[in-house]
This record gives structure tokens, sequence and C-alpha cells, in this order.
């Protein structure tokens, strides 16, 4: 197979159409293996359940050739970014990556997503020749923050706060492990015995991808595969570059608000705009984030420019332009990207100065994508959905017989309806995609009480295609413990859209042992609990998309016997009169127009 | 003792009989009949016995592979399923684990919500909650609930209920009371639980496996009941086996209580069909591999076992499967496949298919697009003029006009393009090969592939080199090795208990009480089934991961009583387990035991050899020569091709590629380099040369 079939110059190719296909075939084949064998080897939920996990290959320079597709978009998107901040970081050292290394990095300066993140990036070399990085990236348990676990820190006042920081740093060096680095790790990190074990999987896939890397470019030579893959990045981009030349040139804008602190007096905490301006200019698109928010200095909510900002605009412009449904599963590269250019003026909530903490960027980052949609919906109103219902990710924690226990979960959003089909319930939304853990398993291994988990009833935003319900689940301690959340949704509801009405917020109440409920903010630090006391969380749901009375009736009547909204809502606003579970026609018809 | 094989299929239903006191077989194609497939079984049955001269009341076994339940979860034509479960859960199998199908799509459907097997207003709850570690009552179950939901339910209409309730693994005394209240209530309803379907923990995949069950259950107990009845009528006393999921067969009263068995029915019986064949050939490791129309599915053997999937990876049309399954991995590759540009000007090849109508262009039945048996057509693999033995007439014109067209849009001579449709169908299918051997630890080099289906034998011997796989075994029969694969079976009947037991202190005569309580229930369930106890044998396995891993890996466990030292061999056998598959282990990590497991198998006649071949010389099965186009070298070169009856090869005589062996329902392909022989069992083993 060495030898090259038919010239491809014909095509403006420059490796044969077939050889193409079939290393892109065998690039795609490693990455899922790469991320098969990290998530069934790792050992604490977030990765292995909530698949918050990201495998690449990339070239020498960090460009990257191909993703897992059992990953999250947002770890596996970050990669290019965190092979450019170990390159760089090594060179102002005036050190090199050489054979036998293992680098770990989570800088979020420096291209890494957030200090949770960690990647583990091994050098590919053939006959002493660097030819890329096989790196994998995970969200780890703890890396020693002010409190337990690695979500909620919402305290940090700077990096320093969030805990552990990793500058491409050698965790092995030609072949040997840096017993001091492991040592320092094990004793600056709860729950050691999980984030190591997740570590040493990160490192054993990252392995198998270098290994399969390095035989696959044995097999075709380097041209050839040098050929392949710029093909494969120019094949991504004239998908992305096609798609934007549909678009109509101009500019279009939208704002939404992000609960920020309110408990915090001063207004720069709180209600902070994120705003977003698309220019489609021929099939080249500019996102400008000016308008969003200054940087807060000594909260954790600014999003690092790489790694989360630019992640967060290329997710989004790719699930709507090039939706997986109609487009197949197109090769996530760094061509995707070229016809993107992003705008964010430093200083803002989403290009941040050194140290200003980044740690729980998550969710504003999420409500960035929403915006972009919001913005794009002005455009290709027939491809969004209406305004989603933001995530909030909680860590529980507490004491063993003197050992940490440390559990994250993702609370799911919902997404608002679209054309067509109304919004997907009870789901991680946008640039997240992770999993929740099953009830069994949690009360099988945790001193928690899972009291309820479903859908809440008679809420869901009316629109000709109604917006996605959001979930109801109830922790309850069965020890002394604590927890500690960041999220967003609690006091801006999601937009409707085309006369969809707006969704509803999410809610957190912290119900006593006395059975007294208190309502919480999105972002809570680290609060005690003690044995009988609940965590309940109320998922946000998604806006509505198109008038309510334009939605068929029989809908609207399956929603009243689903109880997904009550018969009061089925005439009040969709204008339907329901009868013995049946729709009432005539009186619906009348009822529709005199509105 | 007469047995049959009958395989329902998308287009045929194949059938075999055989006697198995003989070794001669006969083999009998009929169209399905769609709307009832037990019609075309039936005739089929007749017809094959009264064309080979069999009393149909002589027949003692008819083994069955049905498609009706996996055709009514595709096609969401179940029962009206109603579901009754735990007050606070009514929206688990709803929720799901909350992660959408698709990454990047706004306009995702998710199966679970917008085909939901139990619509929300059916979904009823009670209260009642058991509590993990040992399934003990927190709240008990509300009786009068139970009650007021099935009246409730009845009064809906509903047909089918799945009782599912959190921690039914640890004690299904909740669900099992709940049944009685329901079934007492309802008697005309199907009703089921999701500890008798499957305990297992991992409550969405639980409910949602006990969900299809209901959700198939009426449909599957009236085509069997139909089915038998319709035996009996026309004379046959058989008994009537069914093809399960697990690799064995059930009987017709297992598998109407047990529905979900088969919802693999189908793609269970290849493998099977395969391993039989590798095992006549005295290979101990194979990988078959059974290619059709629109798919390829891809089975593993090692020393006559059949790999098993974990509780985590099956699925049916998107909803989860737990239950004991033999591990087949479907890609969209077969010889209907289309070769197309896509829209970034990449060369594909699948998966969208031209199926069985309009089918590939050389059918002539509107197929306007280039597919796999076209680009073999004008290759020359394929001998228009004898394709299904000559019963289809194919139109090589049509083939080479849309593969012309493609060529100029690619930029690529014809041949070129042909021969890319091959290479690159063959790498996706290797690929997928890689991703059930490599990816798991498995090295693929030291394996036979058994090339099965219509389409297997011919792109066989590539995909092999691609792997490095030295060898190819061709069975006789290959079109309907499914058929076969069904007279290869055994009862089998698996029984899991979720443990959640740490090797630290793992408590032995729990798990030693577990493994006695399971093989009683089986030993029964065979009493039941009239097989004697020395037919009956008994298999043990764990599944094991270390403690805080979220994947188990299934390892064998000591058939007689478990001790503080042959448990020892277990941790150790988990630890090289994990290296093999992950190629890492965690020696000083404690492990879980997660689930235990038993296999009973309960032997029956089968079909154990074939006839030796009766041909006499390669010059009497030699047809014609014909020129087919192979790249060698990097170069497309044309060979003058030697076209072989297949049925008239002497044994033990070579042949060497290119060659091409036609039958009735295959073709197989040597390539250059290559030689092919039969062997004594009237395989084909095709020995690959060094790769080029």
């Amino acid at each position: 197979m060495k030898k090259s079939r038919k010239s491809a110059e014909s095509n403006g190719t420059r490796v044969d159409p077939v050889t193409a296909t079939v290393i892109h075939g065998a690039l795609e084949s490693i990455a899922i293996e790469m991320g098969h064998k990290l998530m069934r080897m790792s050992y604490s939920s977030i990765i292995r359940e909530s698949e918050d996990f990201g495998t690449a290959l990339t070239d020498p320079q960090g460009r990257q050739l191909c993703e897992c597709k059992m990953s999250t978009p947002l770890q596996s998107g970050p990669i290019p970014g965190y092979v450019r901040g170990i390159l760089k970081t090594l060179a102002e050292r005036g050190d090199k990556v050489e054979p036998g290394d293992v680098i770990m990095h989570n800088d979020p300066y420096g291209g890494a997503s957030h200090g949770p993140d960690i990647g583990f990036c091994i050098p590919v070399f053939l006959n002493k020749k660097l030819i890329g990085f096989s790196v994998t990236t995970a969200h780890h348990l703890d890396v020693g923050a002010l409190t337990p676990g690695s979500c909620g820190i919402v305290d940090a006042v700077d990096t320093y706060a969030e805990g552990l920081q990793f500058k491409a740093t050698k965790i092995a060096s030609l072949g040997k492990r840096n017993e001091a680095v492991w040592q320092i790790l094990r004793s600056n990190i709860r729950a050691p015995e999980l984030v190591v074990g997740d570590m040493e999987a990160q490192i054993a896939a990252a392995e198998i991808g270098a290994a399969r890397f390095k035989s696959l470019v044995q097999q075709y030579g380097e041209k050839t595969f040098n050929g392949a893959f710029e093909d494969l990045m120019d094949y991504s981009e004239r998908l992305m570059r096609n798609a934007i030349a549909e678009l109509p040139d101009g500019e279009y804008s939208a704002t939404t608000f992000i609960d920020g602190f309110p408990d915090i007096d001063d207004p720069k905490y709180h209600d902070l705009p994120i705003k977003v301006t698309l220019r489609v200019r021929g099939d080249e698109i500019e996102v400008d984030l000016t308008g969003t928010a200054d940087e807060i200095p000594d909260k954790p909510i600014n999003m690092p420019l790489e790694g989360t900002v630019d992640c967060a605009i290329w997710l989004t412009l790719r699930s709507i332009l090039l939706d997986s449904v109609k487009y197949g599963d197109i090769p996530q590269n760094s061509g995707l990207t070229r016809p993107i250019t992003i705008k964010a003026p430093n200083g803002c909530l989403a290009n941040p100065n050194f140290p200003s903490p980044v740690i729980a960027r998550f969710c504003p980052g999420n409500q960035l994508a929403d915006t972009l949609m919001k913005a794009l919906s002005q455009v290709v109103p027939e491809q969004v959905s209406a305004g989603i219902g933001n995530l909030r990710i909680v860590a529980f924690s507490g004491l063993n017989k003197g050992e940490h226990w440390v559990h994250m979960e993702i609370l799911e959003g919902s997404y608002g309806g679209r054309n067509g089909l109304d919004g997907m319930d009870a789901v991680d939304t946008l640039y997240a995609n992770t999993r929740n853990n099953p009830v069994e398993d949690m009360e099988s291994h945790l001193p928690l009480r899972i009291d309820c988990y479903k859908l809440r009833n008679d809420v869901a935003a009316a629109g000709k295609w109604r917006g996605g319900v959001g979930s109801v689940r109830q922790f309850t301690y069965l020890a002394d413990g604590g927890f500690s959340i960041e999220g967003e949704g609690h006091i801006y509801r999601p937009w409707g859209f085309e006369g969809g009405h707006e969704g509803t917020t999410g809610q957190l109440k912290l119900v006593g042992i006395d059975g007294n409920a208190k309502d919480m903010a999105s972002k809570v630090p680290y609060h005690r609990m003690s044995a009988g006391q609940s965590l309940v969380a109320y998922g946000p749901c998604g806006g509505g998309y198109g008038n309510p009375l334009e939605r068929d009736p029989e809908k609207v009547l399956a929603d009243v016997l689903d109880e997904f909204i009550s018969p009061e809502a089925a005439k009040a606003a969709y204008g339907v009169i329901i009868r013995d579970c049946k729709v009432d026609m005539p009186a619906t018809t009348q009822m529709r127009m005199q509105r | 003792m007469k047995i049959i094989g009958v395989d329902v299929g998308g287009t045929f239903t194949d059938l075999i009989l055989c006697d198995t006191r003989k070794s001669r077989v006969f083999t009998y194609k009929i169209a399905t009949t769609p709307n009832d497939p037990s019609d075309g079984v039936m005739t089929g049955v007749s017809d094959i016995c009264r064309l080979n001269g069999v009393d149909p009341g002589d027949i003692d076994y008819v083994f069955h592979g049905t498609t009706t339940a996996t055709n009514a979860v595709l096609e969401n034509k179940g029962a009206r399923t109603g579901m009754i479960t735990n007050e606070g859960f009514r929206d688990i199998i709803h929720i799901g684990r909350h992660q959408r199908v698709h990454h990047y799509s706004i306009m995702q459907e998710l199966p679970w919500q917008n085909r939901p097997l139990v619509a929300r207003r059916y979904r009823k709850t009670v209260p009642g909650r058991l509590i993990p570690p040992s399934g003990e009552e927190l709240v008990p179950l509300d009786e009068g609930a139970v009650q007021n939901a099935a009246r409730e339910l009845k009064a809906e209409g509903i047909d089918a209920v799945a009782i599912c309730f959190l921690f039914s693994y640890l004690n299904s005394a909740h669900e099992d009371r709940a049944r009685e209240i329901v079934q007492a209530e309802m008697p005309d309803a199907f009703v089921t639980t999701s500890s008798h379907v499957s305990p297992q923990f991992r409550e969405f995949e639980r409910f949602t496996t006990a969900a299809l069950a209901a959700f198939i259950g009426p449909k599957v107990e009236r085509y069997i009941n139909h089915l038998n009845r319709a035996m009996r009528d026309a004379g046959v006393r058989a008994d009537l086996r069914i093809m399960a999921s697990n690799g064995g067969v059930a009987t017709p009263e297992m598998v109407t209580s047990k529905p979900a068995l088969t919802l693999m029915s189908g793609l269970a019986a290849g493998v099977l069909g395969g391993a039989m064949i590798g095992k006549l050939a005295g290979r101990k490791r194979l990988i078959t591999f059974d290619i059709g129309g629109t798919s390829a599915d891809i089975g593993i053997v090692i020393d006559g076992r059949l790999a098993e999937t974990d509780a985590r990876s099956t699925s049916i049309a998107g909803f989860p499967i737990i239950l004991p399954m033999i591990d087949i991995h479907t890609i969209g590759a077969g010889g209907g496949s289309i070769a197309h540009i896509d829209p970034g000007g990449a060369f594909r090849v699948g998966p969208q298919s031209a199926g069985a109508v309009p089918g590939p262009a050389a059918y002539g039945n509107g197929g306007t697009e280039s597919t796999v048996t076209d680009a073999n057509i004008v290759l020359g693999r394929l001998d228009p003029d004898n394709f299904l033995g000559g019963a289809m007439k194919m139109d090589e014109e049509r083939s080479k006009t849309v593969i012309s067209r493609l060529a100029a849009q690619l930029g690529l001579p014809p041949s070129e393009t042909a021969e890319g449709i091959i290479t690159i169908i063959n790498a996706n299918m290797a690929n997928a090969i890689h991703s059930q051997t490599v990816q798991k630890g498995i090295d693929p080099r030291g394996f036979a592939l058994v090339a099965l289906g219509g389409a297997g034998p011919l792109h066989g011997a590539e995909v092999a080199r691609q792997l490095g796989i030295p060898e190819v075994i061709v069975p006789p029969f290959p079109g309907i090795t499914s058929a076969m694969g069904l007279l290869t079976t055994d009862l089998k009947y698996d029984e899991v208990r979720t443990q959640f037991q740490n090797s630290r202190s793992v408590n032995i005569s729990k798990v030693n009480a577990d493994f006695c309580e399971m093989e009683e229930k089986l030993i029964g369930q065979y009493k039941l089934d009239k097989i004697a106890a020395s037919k009956v044998s008994f298999r043990r396995f764990a599944d094991l991961r270390y403690v805080g891993q979220g994947y188990e890996l299934k390892v064998p466990m000591p058939a007689d009583k478990l001790t503080v030292k042959s448990i020892q061999k277990v941790w150790d056998a988990f630890h090289k387990a994990h290296r093999r598959e992950y190629g890492h282990s965690f020696m000083e990590s404690p492990i879980e035991v997660v689930n235990i497991q038993i296999s009973g198998t309960g032997k029956i006649p089968k079909l154990t050899r074939f006839e030796k071949p009766s041909g006499t010389s390669v010059d009497k099965a030699f047809l014609r020569s014909k020129p087919c186009i192979f790249r060698v070298d990097g170069k497309l070169r044309e060979f003058a091709t030697g076209f072989y009856r297949r049925d008239l090869l002497p044994v033990g005589k070579k042949i060497k590629g290119p060659a091409v062996l036609v039958q009735t329902d295959s073709t197989t392909l040597v390539p250059p380099d290559a030689t092919a022989k039969a062997d004594e069992f009237g395989s084909v083993v095709i020995s690959l040369g060094k790769a080029k």
C-alpha cells in the first residue's frame, strides 16, 4: 500500500482519495481505542460514567489529527491548545520534548481548559524525528484546591487557590518516572487512590495511541501520511466554509446574562452580560465578544480564551452549521476552525489575565455557547433550538474513617424547542455531553440516598415546539459531609424563540432535618451537611419555539396526559380545550381564532 | 435423529435439514413472508421434507432463528406497554443517562424520548423502597397502590406491563408481589419484572430491558404459539427450539417468559455456524465475518467459546439491553453499500445501502448508484451470468455506467474507482475487526477468518490480508450459515446476580450460596425441559473491576466451591485479563465482584460433520477463464482468472490465485499470491501469501 495510487492532483488533494479515506479511518480507530481504554480503565465516575475526558492525536505543531467520538467535546477540543502551551512553556524554559517523555499540563493560561482537566502528552518519534503527540485529558476529582472536589470552588481568589498547577511538567523523562512529582500528587490530593489511578489510566491510553500512531505512519510513510492529514484538514475546512458561505453576509448579535454572584452587592459580580456579534463575510465568520462583562479578578468564573471560549464557539458553530444528523461524523480537526476568527477584548470575562481564577468557567462557557446560538437563530432559524437550560455541577464529599470520599455529579439542563421537534428533556446541553450515575451505583458506594429522580411536572415552556423539561433530583446525606456547587441559570430564564415562551430557571433547595427548605444560589462554596439533610435540585426547562397557538392540538393533549403541562396551561397558552381526555376541536378552533 | 434449522432473514428464509446419524445435509431457500414469517417457515419445512423424501412426522427438532422481536423494536411496533415503578422514579427510562446520542447536533432525536417504549402517562408510581447493600426494605410496598395502578392501566387498554423497582436485583420481593397483584387484575396482559428479565444493577438499562421485554412480549408469544400450532397442524411433532441472543437455544416456554432473549436471535446463529466450521477445520481461534447486502457482522470464537459482550455495550434501535449476549459487532458495510462523494469531497463507501430493493445497479431494478457489488462486477470478480447459481441475471453494462460516472467525478479511471470502492469497504471492515480484536488485546494474526454470508467469501481474503490473518475458511454453504448454525446449538441458560463485594472483605460463603441457588434454579429448568442431568454442564463467571472502576471484565470462576485459596487465582486472572485488554493492571488495587454468572448448557443432538466432497479433479471443476483486475505491487493489473464450480473441487488439491469459486449461495475470491483447497469437511481454506 505504500505506493501511491493514481495521482490526486486533479482533485487538488495531496493523496489519492482512496488512500486518504483509508488513513482517515485508521486515525479514527486509534482515537476511539484510546478513549475506550481510558474510559474503561479509569476509577472515578467523572471519567468513566460522565465521560468527561478527551483523547486525540496531533501533529508536531499541535494541530489535531483526530479525536475520540466517546469523549466529551470540551475535553478533546482543547487538546491542540494543551500541546501548543506545552511547547511554548518548554521553549521558554530552554527545554524540549524527547523520546520517553510523559508531559503533564493543566495551565489554563497555557492552553489548558481549567486546572482539574489535566492533560498527559506523549511525544511520538519515528527515526528520532518528532512526528506528533498522543494526548489524553480528563477531569480529575480533586486537584488539591481549597475545599474537597474540583467543582464548586467558587471562592477561589486566584489560580493558586484552584489547586496544583502543572506547567509542562515532565512526569516521566527519557522513559524514567519522576517519582517526586507522584509523591507531591499523593500528598496534596484528596482521594489520591482514585486520582492517581485515573492518571495512570490516562498515561496508559496515551501510550497506546502513541504506539498505534507510530505504526500507522510507518505503514504509509511520512509523506503520504502527512499528505492525507493535510487533505483531511482541508476537507473539514471545506465543509465549514461551504456551510458559512450559505449564510447571508451581515452582522448578527445577541446578548444573554449569567447570574454571577447575586449575594455580593457590588454590581460587577452579578447579572453579567455575555454578548456575541457574528460577522459573516463570504465563507468566513468572525465571532466578536465585545460587550461581554469585564473579567472578575477574584472570582473563578472567568473563561480562558484558549481551551474554553474557543471550544465553546467552534463546537456550537459546528453543531448548528454541520449538524451530525445531516452531515454525519465530520472529522473534528484543526481544519474545521480555520474559517472562524474569534475576537475577545483582553480583560473581559472571555479573555482574562493571569492569575484571575477560572476553575468554575464551565457554566459561563455554556452560556456563551447559548448566546452564540441565539445570534445564529437570526440567520438559520431552522437549525437552532430556543434557549437551553444551563447545567450545574456538584461535588459531594465527606470523611470516612479519616479518608476522603468525593463524588461529582453533573446536574442536567434541557434544550429549547426546535423546528419540527420538541426540546430534549433532562440532558446535558451544548458543549457538555456527560452521563449521570445510576442511582443504584451511587447508593451502593456513597453515604447518600437518592429520594427522587424524575422530570418536573407542568412546567414545559409553551411553543409550537415545546421546550424540554428539566429534572428533579433529591440527595439525602446518610452521614455528615458536605457539598459545593457551581451553576448558572437560577435568575435568567432560557429564551423563547419566534413566539415561543421563555423557559423556567433551575432551582436548588436545602432541606433541613426539620423539613424546612431554603433556596440556594446557583453557586454554593463548600457547605457542611449533617446526616438527614437533603439537597434538592430542580433542573431548568428550555424555551419554547414558535407560536404555541400553532401547536398540533393532539400534541398538546399528549403533553397534558403525560403531565408535561397542565390542562389550564393547555387552554391559557395553547388555546386548546380538553374534555374527557380528548381535544374539543370546535371549542379549540374558536378559542384560537379569538387570540 | 432428524433436525431442521430455519433462519428467517429479511429477504430469504433459509432451511437446512440433516440426519445426525448421517452426514448428508439438505438446504433450501424460500422467500420470507414478512406479514407472518411463520407462513414461510411452515412452507419451507413442508417443502424441504417433501423434496428430500422425509416424513414431517419424523423430524425430532426444529431450531428456529426469528427476527420477530428485533423487528418489533426496529419498527417500533410493539405492545401498548405500561410500567409500575417506585414513587419518585417515574422517568428513569426517559431521562436515561442524560446524555445525547450525538455530540454535535441540535436536531437529533433521542430514541428513549422520541419513541418511548412506555409513554409517561402509562408509567405509574407506587410507594415502596429497597436499599443496598442487601435489599433491605426501607418503605414497604403499597399493595393498594399497585392494585390501583393495574386497574388504571387496564382501563387504558394496556397489553403488557413491566414492573421495575430500584434494587430489585438484590431482593425481588416487591417486584414479585406486585406482579401477582397486576396479573390478578390483568389476567390477559403480559406481565414481567426487571429482576426476572435481568437482575443486574444500573436502573436505566435494567428498566429499559424490562420495558423492551414487555414491548415485544405479546408479539413473541403470539408468534411462537402460532408457529407451534401450525407445526402440529402440518403433522410436525418436533420440539421447537428458538435461538437466543446468548448463543444457545431456548424452549418456547422460556422464550415466552423471557422474550428479550430473542432480541439478537437472528445474528447469533451465524457466529455459531462459523464456530462449527472452524472446529471441523481444527482451528481454535476464529473471527467470523458475515457479510450480507447491507451489513457485516463480526464475532470472535476462542477455543469453541463465543465472546460475550459486557453489560454496557449492547443496544437495539438505540435502547440499551443488559443480558448475557454474544458479542457481535455490526457495521454498515455489505454488497449493497453505496459509493459516493460526500459534501466535503471525500470518497466514501456506505453506510448507506441500496438494500435488496432497488439493490445494486446491476440488478436492473432501478438502482442508479455505484455499489460494492457493481465494483466487483466491473473488476470481473462476480460473474454476471452466474449470480446465485444463475438464478439471478446481472447487467454488467449498468455497473459499468454507474462506476464510470463516479469515476468521472473523482477524476480516476473506472478500474481505479472500482478497485478503490473495494479497498475502502475492505478497510472499513478491517477497522471493525481491529476494534474487536487488537483494541481488546487480541492479536488477529493467530486467527483464522471464517467468511460467511453471500459476500463474506468475496472480501474475506483481502480483509484478512490487511490484518495479517494467515487464512480464510469458507464453509460449504456460506450463504445459509445462520440456518446451519442453528443445528449446532445447545440449550443454554444464564443466571446473573449482582454482588458488589470487595476483594479485601469478600464474603465467600455468600458467593457460594448464590452460585448454588442459581445452579439449582437452572437444574430445575433443565428438568422441565426434559434434559437428563448427565447432559447438563455449568460454567461459572464473575464480572470484576478494580474498586472505583465502572466497567467490568468477565473472568472464569472455579466450577466447585470457592475457597480462600481458589479466589486468589480469580484475582490473579483478573489482573491478567485487565492487562491483556487495556495494556495495564493495578496490582495493588482492591477488586470488586460486581456480578456472578452461571451459564448452563444442556446438550442436544446436533449437526457435527459434512459429507466429504466428491469432486475428482480440478479440471472437472473448471468453468472458464476470464480477466479480473487486481492490485499487485501498488499497480492495477489484469489477470486471466480461473472460475471453478465449488461443489466439484477435489479434496486437498491446491488452486492458485487468482481464482473465483462459484456456488449458488455465494462467490469465493482467491486473490493473486493466495492458494485455496477444499478440505474433507466441505470447507475451502484460503492460505494467504505474503502481504503486498
